[in-house]
């Protein structure tokens, strides 16, 4: 009996393991096209509101999932309060303490840190030209993540509870 | 000084921070030159600003700031923002919250010999605005016109750093909030306009100003001065009109435009004196059509002393004042 218990625990727990390494490869291409959408955005408040950044990132969070938003706050807060930080060290230290947390992976967090050194720091033109730059190669890491994605988002669903029925068998 | 270190990276903010209370409530001026020495510039004198936060005479002991720092300070006097100070840019210094001007210096970049904007910006000229309430009072007498309860035509000149703009904002705030000024004739408060265009007067924040411009005044906030005074007479009917710095072609038809429309204005213009001011053609033109009717020649002495001398349109001196440059309790410390 106590062993039927753990048979089942174990298939429960492959099944779970497998579904949640599924939905990081579904999230992981979702993420880059908020990011897309966020960042086209933002060079809109730029080039044509006039937004200053730590607004333009505020309002921008409201349209992302719970985790990119949080990252975004975390940037927008300390320019918003005149901590004395400048955007790049408030971006940077951002993306860091929320990496884990979103299902980037390090590319994007690469395309992230590059922005970081002219977030801000030039004219309207340079800026739309560093944020086209940043959502190209998003767009192309995007290409990359929907190939992953379809690769091995059902395999890891199934590998998940084929491994948990094969220690099962093991036990047997 | 306070509200200016927000604006500092951390490495010099420390060095200001740690600067003698006296001489910190006296600065006027900062002066940020990348790879040069942080000089400061306070009751009228310069000095310069050791890593100690010690004062120097020397230029060698000073603090050199690095790239990093203006960098920084660029970031920070932008508000992280710099795509917002495109036209500040070009023109050569931007005003941040609390009206204190930052003049800039760097490598320009042109576009069809045009300056497009600075780029690698290397000197920071930080100059502190303060507000004395009550410095136009002695003045206010001296060019209001009884019978038309209202001021004359009034052009204030004077060289930079003399505090013309100071003066204008007070007048501003005087004329708008009426009642006792110990000025005959003058009870009701006036509809007061000011066209801002560098920000400085009443230092608006988000269209509110932050200085007190007085209760019935408008502020048009970073509106070039000839279209502002036009847009003002249009939309806002005031009785007097306050504009800083003018000496374009373009300001003298708004001013002839504000004069048929019963308009009071109050301006200034840089310049030693009257005769210094004549010398450009515009300005001539407009003190030969008598446009103004009280010139107001502002001047400090290196006491700290500052002189008001006003002259009306046919050069008649119609006054002189003198009077210490007020520490307490007037002014509010920066």
């Amino acid at each position: 009996m106590l062993k039927l218990i753990g048979a089942v625990l174990v298939v429960l727990a492959g099944t779970m393991f497998g579904f949640a390494k599924a939905s990081a490869y579904a999230r992981r291409p979702r993420q880059i096209r908020q990011l897309i959408a966020a960042f086209q955005r933002l060079e809109t408040e730029m080039t044509y509101g006039f937004t200053p950044l730590g607004e333009a990132l505020l309002h921008i969070s409201g349209q992302l999932e719970p985790q990119l938003a949080a990252m975004f706050r975390r940037a927008a807060e300390p320019l918003n309060a005149m901590t004395g930080v400048t955007a790049a060290e408030s971006w940077r230290e951002a993306v860091d303490a929320c990496w884990k947390q979103t299902a980037l992976s390090s590319n994007e967090r690469e395309i992230l840190s590059q922005l970081s050194f002219t977030l801000g720091t030039s004219d309207r033109e340079d800026q739309a030209k560093h944020l086209r730059l940043a959502v190209d190669m998003l767009k192309a890491e995007e290409e990359n993540a929907r190939d992953e994605q379809r690769r091995y988002e059902k395999m890891w669903r199934s590998l998940g509870v084929l491994a948990g029925a094969f220690v099962v068998i093991l036990m047997y | 000084m306070k509200p200016i270190l927000s604006f500092l990276p951390a490495t010099i903010r420390g060095m200001i921070d740690k600067l003698p209370g006296h001489t910190a409530a006296a600065v006027e001026e900062l002066r940020i030159r990348e790879a040069r020495s942080l000089e400061i510039v306070a009751g009228g004198e310069s000095r310069f600003v050791a890593p100690d936060g010690t004062l120097a005479d020397d230029p060698r002991a000073g603090y050199k700031p690095t790239r990093d720092d203006c960098l920084k300070l660029i970031d920070l006097l932008t508000n992280h923002s710099l795509y917002t100070f495109e036209e500040e840019l070009r023109r050569g210094y931007i005003t941040v919250a609390g009206g204190h001007r930052v003049g800039l210096a760097g490598k320009t970049v042109l576009e069809r010999g045009e300056v497009k904007h600075i780029r690698d910006v290397a000197s920071f000229n930080i100059r502190i605005a303060r507000e004395l309430i009550g410095v136009g009072r002695p003045l206010l007498p001296a060019i209001w016109d009884e019978a038309a309860g209202n001021v004359h035509q009034t052009l204030i000149v004077s060289p930079p750093r003399q505090g013309k703009t100071t003066l204008v904002r007070d007048l501003a705030r005087l004329a708008s909030a009426g009642g006792d000024t110990g000025t005959a004739g003058m009870r009701a408060g006036l509809r007061v306009g000011i066209v801002d265009e560098r920000s400085e007067i009443a230092a608006c924040v988000k269209g509110v100003p932050t200085f007190d411009v007085g209760p019935r005044t408008d502020v048009l906030d970073g509106c070039p001065k000839a279209e502002g005074m036009m847009m003002m007479i249009r939309s806002m009917s005031p009785d007097v009109l306050v504009v800083d710095e003018i000496g374009r072609p373009e300001d003298a038809a708004a001013l002839q435009e504000a004069l048929h429309a019963g308009v009071r204005v109050v301006a200034t213009a840089h310049g030693r004196g009257v005769e210094d001011v004549r010398e450009r053609p515009v300005m001539r033109r407009l003190l030969e059509e008598r446009m103004f009717s009280r010139i107001v020649e502002l001047s400090r002495s290196r006491r700290g002393e500052s002189r008001c001398i006003v002259w009306d349109a046919s050069g008649r001196k119609m006054a002189e004042l003198a009077q210490e440059r007020r520490r307490e309790p007037g002014m509010v410390p920066c």
